[in-house]
């Protein structure tokens, strides 16, 4: 038992070292463009959606309509086609922009969110670590919040005219337009 | 002695599970708008930037920057990249958006050559917001703006004033 004590105390110490020298001396392989293995990016994923689930807190919506009514998707719906567009693509269309990040960027239109609202609030409000989703903070309000997760949450399943309304009038340019210039080019 | 070797083997199985067991369990925090620990700092940036300098050491800047195409890319700057990295000439405000931080480049500066920023542009770095450039700009394009990135936090007022959106 001695002896496999100093063997495992001394393989401890080589593998960090190991890990370290592996890192400082530039053999990661950091290129947004270039995806790992696909084991490696489930893998992600996998920790990013049991990092929310755990984390994210079961709030309930302070929105007096329920998140099926039309005013409140299509109120969603404005922020999200002003706001989110530009990485998470249109609700027809992928964002070309959002696939050039690491993780990828989800296409919300073509892949329908598994989190919750709840879910979907917190992580717009506080961000994901180590991806290209900023904690949007004090952007919104919190009801406008809940109205953005109402929308996200359906984004797939939308009652027919949910769309064009919310796209009507046209959505002003001013908003964060910084992506939305890149997604342009 | 085959015990010590079963210990010095046991490390290389354990911790590897440890770490995959500790992120599939959602243990790993998530929100973004807190700044990193200092360890993770002082491990990750060092290795970034070990990557983009092993990555980028056969690469050359094509001709000497001119003031032109430093210009050039300081108007691609104020266009793409000022929303995130900060407007030159403004006051410093740390990014507390984003893990990691966004470097806010008119305050710190760079440390990296042109052609190191060159390659970060355009290939991005992973498990960060910065995403690859490389589909959006041409070549000259982004050896403009690794130009005057790499001279940012020295911009003359005349440099400054010329980067500037014309007014319609």
């Amino acid at each position: 038992m001695k002896t496999f004590l100093k063997g495992f105390a001394v393989g401890t110490l080589i593998l960090f070292l190991l890990a370290l020298l592996f890192l400082e001396t530039g053999w990661l392989d950091i290129r947004a463009d270039v995806i790992p293995s696909p084991r490696i990016s489930r893998f992600l994923d996998i920790a990013t959606h049991a990092s929310v689930r755990r984390h994210a807190a079961e709030l309930q919506s302070p929105l007096p309509e329920s998140s099926d009514s039309e005013e409140v998707l299509i109120a969603g719906g404005k922020l999200y086609l002003n706001d989110c567009v530009g990485c998470h693509g249109e609700p027809t269309k992928p964002s070309k922009f959002g696939a050039t990040f690491y993780p990828p960027v989800p296409q919300l239109a073509q892949t329908p969110t598994r989190y919750s609202e709840a879910q979907i609030v917190w992580i717009a409000r506080h961000g994901v670590r180590r991806s290209g989703m900023g904690a949007e903070g004090t952007s919104y309000s919190d009801p406008d919040y809940w109205r953005l997760a109402a929308f996200i949450r359906r984004l797939t399943q939308l009652p027919p005219h949910v769309l064009e309304a919310a796209k009507a009038p046209p959505v002003s340019s001013t908003g964060s337009s910084q992506v939305q210039s890149d997604e342009k080019k | 002695m085959k015990n010590f070797l079963i210990g010095f083997a046991t490390p290389f199985v354990f911790f590897p599970l440890v770490v995959v067991a500790y992120f599939a369990l959602g243990m790993a925090d998530t929100p973004g708008d807190v700044k990193p620990p200092a360890w993770e700092t002082a491990i990750m940036q060092p290795a970034i930037r070990a990557a983009v300098k092993r990555n980028a050491a056969n690469l050359s800047a094509p001709s000497g920057a001119t003031e032109d195409s430093v210009i050039a890319g300081g108007k691609l700057y104020v266009m793409g990249c000022m929303g995130c990295h900060g407007e030159p000439g403004k006051p410093f405000a740390e990014d507390h958006a984003n893990y990691p931080p966004v470097p806010q480049l008119p305050h710190v500066g760079t440390k990296y050559s042109e052609p190191e920023i060159y390659w970060i542009i355009k290939h991005g770095v992973r498990l960060t917001a910065m995403s690859a450039y490389g589909p959006f700009y041409t070549e000259d394009q982004l050896w403009s703006l690794a130009a005057f990135i790499h001279r940012i936090d020295e911009l003359t007022p005349t440099e400054l004033q010329s980067i500037q959106p014309e007014k319609h």
